[in-house]
């Protein structure tokens, strides 16, 4: 019997009733035994479950029945509601995401409308329910992703497996639809590529499976297994309709190489010279080394590089798979860079990281200055400094100190700034000779700014230099710097050559000690001051404190008795050139002037028996009593401090008109145990040339060239210290070979030359450096530059001029090691000659000294056989400026 | 800037004391044990008339400039070194003035010279040498001048 819904219940229902219905449901429902209704309960009749893609309409209405006491109940109100957020849908009738529908005779509500998914993935529940009723019934429906739109490998590719052998990772492709939806249920198809060459086969035995992708949109293929064929190849994922992806697999022999640095990383080394270690790497497969692999270095194409010896970047492994390369050398770029080692197999490269350094170099000079004059005399004058270059002449940067005492100087206590300059060293590197520009940011030096160097390298490490641009003439020279962050504690000894405040020649020299870490200085010294009262005065103590050198190794000495503020520039451990930089701003007010060196005593104690045969010079600087002494001796060490010595020597004192040849020489000498000491020549053997203040040094130390440690060794630091008649500084070095055989080579020289009775200035000074090949005792194809910037020889119109020189030396055979050579200069217009004696320590080391007996000039300088040149740091590779010989 | 050569001058002077330059011209004629040495207890003082004026030195002089003097008793070459006829506090003479030298007497080169340390040209004072026989550049001069007073006072 299908029953409405009661009328003591509603009224809703009233006029579709006929009143018999009426009565009949009144007389039937209305009694006391139906006021308990029956529960109405709804079903999910159909439309359940359903997917739908997005924002697509579902296919199917959704159906529910309602019953009460198990009879289909009419004219009940059904709401369908579906989710607010996330995976849901809407009604169109409603366009919400809920809709009412009323059952039919039947009980049954059907959506009147469609219902369509919206745009997010999911399962989710639309409810029905009926309005007063607790009971509810829910329709499963998920909203799936759109059509498959891409596929791509998402994991398995860029793998290896020895042949015959699984892969360690399946291979595993996404489907995603157009909204980068994952698409579940798609089909994939692996497929790899025939068996004839690489390839491999799943788990199905076959090339090809087929997988059902995931909820993720992932399908996974089942473990693939290489074939027996090396090689690389290509497995494809595909979707019908769709762009295959593939996976890059490779079947490789044997066990996975590997190549890593051993060793040479990191390095560093200066441009254009050898790293000290080679580069060595290790081959291995599966942890085993691999012998005879060939290995292939690769550098840089440009930049911060190097190349090989020989042009080999290849080495093969050895039986420990170790390759190590061929000596790799810096180019001249400065920089950091990597070196990639590989083999065959593609293994991962192995990286060497490799640093070219810059070179830098200590200078320092001494002479005149031609600017600034006073009252159109010039001035004694000093600088020292620090640049640093590439391996191609370029400068990277630099400062120096500049003192005339007169008032030209450096910003103290800050430096001249050195500009970058390109192409700034141009030397040929075959005779090593050529010109350094250093543009400074002081516009009183040089000119404008800029000063030039005459330069004539004797080895790579070490060169003589003069200033050589018409401003002022000097000689000194240029040293590689090995830099610190603190000076090292230890012995020094010193000397210092200049002008006291009153401009009046000085000369210092003494030993002191460093210690506190580079921070202390305490020590003892000797000082002759034309501008004293009384002078010399020996012996007197000092201390002070030092600051730590900067990154051009430039950093000060202050002490109150030595009553000079000094600067410095490390050279290396136990060489630092020394400059005073007094000038009205320092503290104390000063205008004085010198510059010298310090060189290290090493870690012994000294005697009497530290001083053996040797040679020595001694010269005044520009503005003392102009003269110059060179000779030879032999000692008689008598235990403890002191001992004797005789020996031969020139003196030729210009300043006052005298020149002593050829002279013997005895005396007697005395050396404390830190090296402080003195040479006499007995009175009146070496015309006022008699008291020197000796400075005992490293025996492992060349004091010409500080870099060289292997030969012309030791020696010691003198100061002329006869009082008011003469005083300057020089050196002393050990005697170790006076064979004229030995006299031999390739020889660079230099000379520092006070002048008179020429040109229109009355002389002055000149200073010259140059090369010469010696054989049979002759110099040969010898050219150097002459600085002349008071026009000593004719027709120089700037101030520099360049020279070709020639002579022979004659042995005089009863003091092997001393020579005359009358030393011929040829320039642009003018050809002097300098009646010369030369005295040899080794045929490594030599000095010259002018004794003409014209009585127009002296010069003291070193001869210093050459060394290789090869790797100088120079822009061009050609010939320094030369002049045409012209006749006036 | 550079100073050009002076032009020579030829003066007569009478030395006012001829036997006391004689006998130090045989005093330095000898070399002592260190040749140069520069004792103010051997100055003697020339008077002579200036003949000629050398910014340079000639062959065979020590280096540096020279006054020639006529004296009574011959020429004395008065040595007045690199700087003193050079600007600020040089000699300031000329061909035909009378003027003094006080230095002493050596002899360089085998002749005799007479290294000056003072001249006087009139009432003007010019210091060439120290008191030890080193020679005073222009800015020693000047610096001197500071602390001394006028140019030409001894050290």
């Amino acid at each position: 019997m299908k029953m409405n819904r009661p009328a003591c219940g509603s009224i809703r229902d009233a006029i579709f009733l006929a009143p018999v219905v009426l009565a009949f449901v009144f007389l039937t429902s209305c009694n006391s035994s139906n006021f308990n209704t029956p529960p109405e309960l709804i079903a999910a009749t159909s439309g359940t479950p359903q997917s739908a893609q997005l924002n697509t309409a579902f296919s199917a209405p959704l159906v529910a029945t309602v019953t009460m006491g198990g009879a289909p109940l009419s004219g009940a109100f059904v709401t369908f509601t579906a989710p607010t957020t996330g995976a849901s849908g809407t009604f169109a009738s409603t366009s919400t995401n809920s809709e009412t529908d009323t059952t039919d005779a039947n009980g049954v509500a059907t959506t009147m409308s469609t219902f369509t998914a919206n745009g997010s993935v999911g399962a989710y529940s639309v409810t029905a329910s009926v309005a007063g009723v607790t009971a509810t019934t829910t329709f499963s429906l998920t909203n799936s992703a759109g059509p498959a739109a891409s596929i791509a490998a998402t994991s398995g590719s860029l793998q290896d497996a020895t042949i015959s052998t699984p892969f360690e990772a399946p291979l595993i492709a996404t489907v995603l639809d157009a909204n980068q939806n994952p698409v579940s249920g798609a089909s994939v198809t692996f497929t790899a590529p025939p068996s004839s060459g690489a390839s491999g086969i799943f788990e199905n035995g076959t090339a090809t499976e087929t997988d059902t992708t995931d909820a993720n949109g992932e399908a996974t293929s089942t473990t693939f297994t290489a074939n027996a064929n090396a090689g690389a190849y290509t497995v494809t994922a595909a979707v019908a309709g769709l762009t295959p992806a593939n996976f890059d697999l490779t079947n490789i022999t044997g066990a996975v190489i590997s190549i890593t640095p051993t060793s040479g990383t990191p390095q560093s080394a200066s441009v254009n010279a050898g790293f000290a270690a080679p580069l060595v790497a290790t081959v291995t497969a599966n942890g085993s080394p691999v012998s005879g692999a060939t290995v292939t270095f690769e550098v840089p194409a440009a930049g911060a590089s190097g190349s090989f010896a020989g042009g080999v970047n290849t080495a093969t492994t050895d039986a420990n798979g170790v390759a190590t390369s061929a000596p790799f050398t810096a180019n001249g770029s400065v920089g950091t860079y990597t070196v990639t080692a590989t083999v065959a197999s593609g293994a991962e490269p192995a990286n060497f990281v490799l640093t070219n350094t810059a070179i830098n170099y200590a200078f320092y000079l001494s002479g005149l200055e031609a600017l600034n004059e006073f009252d159109s005399v010039p001035n004694f004058y000093a600088l020292a400094g620090s640049v640093s270059l590439d391996g191609n002449g370029n400068v990277l940067g630099g400062e120096q100190d500049y003192n005339d005492g007169v008032g030209l100087n450096s910003p103290e206590p800050s430096p001249d700034t050195i500009l970058p300059g390109t192409g700034a060293l141009v030397v040929d590197p075959a005779t090593g000779q050529g010109t350094l520009t250093l543009t400074t940011n002081n516009s009183s030096l040089g000119v404008g700014g800029v000063e030039t160097l005459g330069v004539q390298f004797v080895n790579l490490n070490h060169a003589l230099i003069i200033q050589f641009d018409g401003t002022a003439t000097s000689s000194g020279s240029m040293d590689t710097q090995t830099l610190s962050s603190t000076l090292n504690d230890g012995n020094y000894a010193f000397t210092l050559s200049g002008v006291d405040s009153d401009d009046f020649a000085v000369g210092y020299g003494g030993v002191f000690s460093i210690s506190g870490s580079g921070t202390a200085i305490a020590g003892t010294f000797d000082v002759d001051d034309f501008g004293a009262a009384n002078t010399p005065t020996l012996g007197t103590a000092f201390s002070g404190t030092i600051t730590g050198p900067d990154a051009f190794g430039r950093g000060s000495i202050t002490s109150s008795a030595l009553a000079i503020q000094l600067n410095y520039y490390v050279v290396g451990p136990e060489a630092i050139r020394i400059i005073d930089v007094d000038n009205p701003n320092t503290g104390n007010g000063n205008d004085d002037s010198a510059i010298g060196s310090a060189f290290g005593q090493g870690t012994g104690t000294f005697s009497s028996a530290s001083l053996g045969s040797s040679i020595f010079g001694v010269e005044s600087n520009s503005l003392g009593s102009l003269y110059a002494a060179a000779g030879m001796f032999t000692t008689v060490p008598g235990g403890g401090t002191s001992g004797t010595f005789t020996g031969i020597a020139d003196d030729n004192e210009f300043g006052y008109g005298l020149l002593v040849p050829k002279a013997p020489i005895s005396g007697s000498y005395t050396i404390m145990d830190n090296g402080y000491g003195n040479l006499t020549i007995t009175a009146g053997d070496l015309g006022d040339v008699s008291v020197l203040g000796m400075y005992m040094t490293d025996p492992n130390l060349n004091l010409n060239d500080p870099n060289n440690t292997t030969s012309g060794l030791g020696g010691a630091l003198l100061a002329d210290l006869d009082g008011f008649t003469l005083n300057g500084t020089g050196v002393l070095t050990p005697q170790t070979d006076t064979s004229t055989a030995s006299f031999a080579g390739s020889y660079a020289f230099g000379a520092q030359a006070y002048n008179d009775g020429r040109g229109p200035n009355g002389g002055w000074e000149f200073d010259l450096v140059g090369q010469a090949s010696v054989s049979s005792l002759a110099l040969g194809q010898a050219t150097g530059l002459v600085s002349d910037p008071f026009y000593i020889f004719n027709a120089t119109t700037d101030g520099t001029d360049t020279a070709t020189f020639s002579g022979t030396a004659a042995p005089y055979h009863l003091s092997p090691g001393r020579y005359t050579m009358t030393l011929s200069m040829a320039l642009a217009a003018d050809d002097p000659a300098y009646g010369t004696v030369i005295y040899q320590a080794s045929g490594g080391q030599l000095f010259w000294l002018d004794e003409d007996e014209n009585g127009e000039s002296v010069f003291l300088g070193p001869l210093e056989q050459q060394g290789s040149l090869t790797g100088l740091p120079t822009a061009q590779k050609g010939s320094t400026k030369t002049k045409s010989k012209q006749k006036p | 800037m550079k100073p050009s050569s002076a032009a020579l001058c030829t003066l007569v002077i009478l030395i006012s004391s001829t036997s006391a330059l004689q006998a130090q011209a045989t005093t330095s004629a000898a070399r002592s044990a260190t040749p140069f040495s520069y004792d103010t207890a051997e100055e003697v003082t020339v008077a002579g008339t200036v003949s000629s004026v050398l910014t340079d030195a000639a062959p065979g002089m020590i280096v540096g400039s020279h006054l020639l003097l006529a004296t009574s008793s011959g020429p004395v070459d008065a040595s007045l070194g690199r700087f003193g006829l050079r600007r600020y506090g040089a000699v300031s003479v000329a061909a035909g003035q009378q003027i003094e030298a006080i230095g002493v007497m050596k002899t360089i080169k085998d002749k005799p010279v007479l290294l000056v340390r003072i001249v006087k040209v009139g009432s003007e004072i010019y210091t060439i040498r120290n008191q030890h026989g080193v020679l005073l550049s222009p800015q020693a001069r000047e610096r001197a001048s500071h602390k001394t007073g006028p140019k030409g006072d001894s050290l």
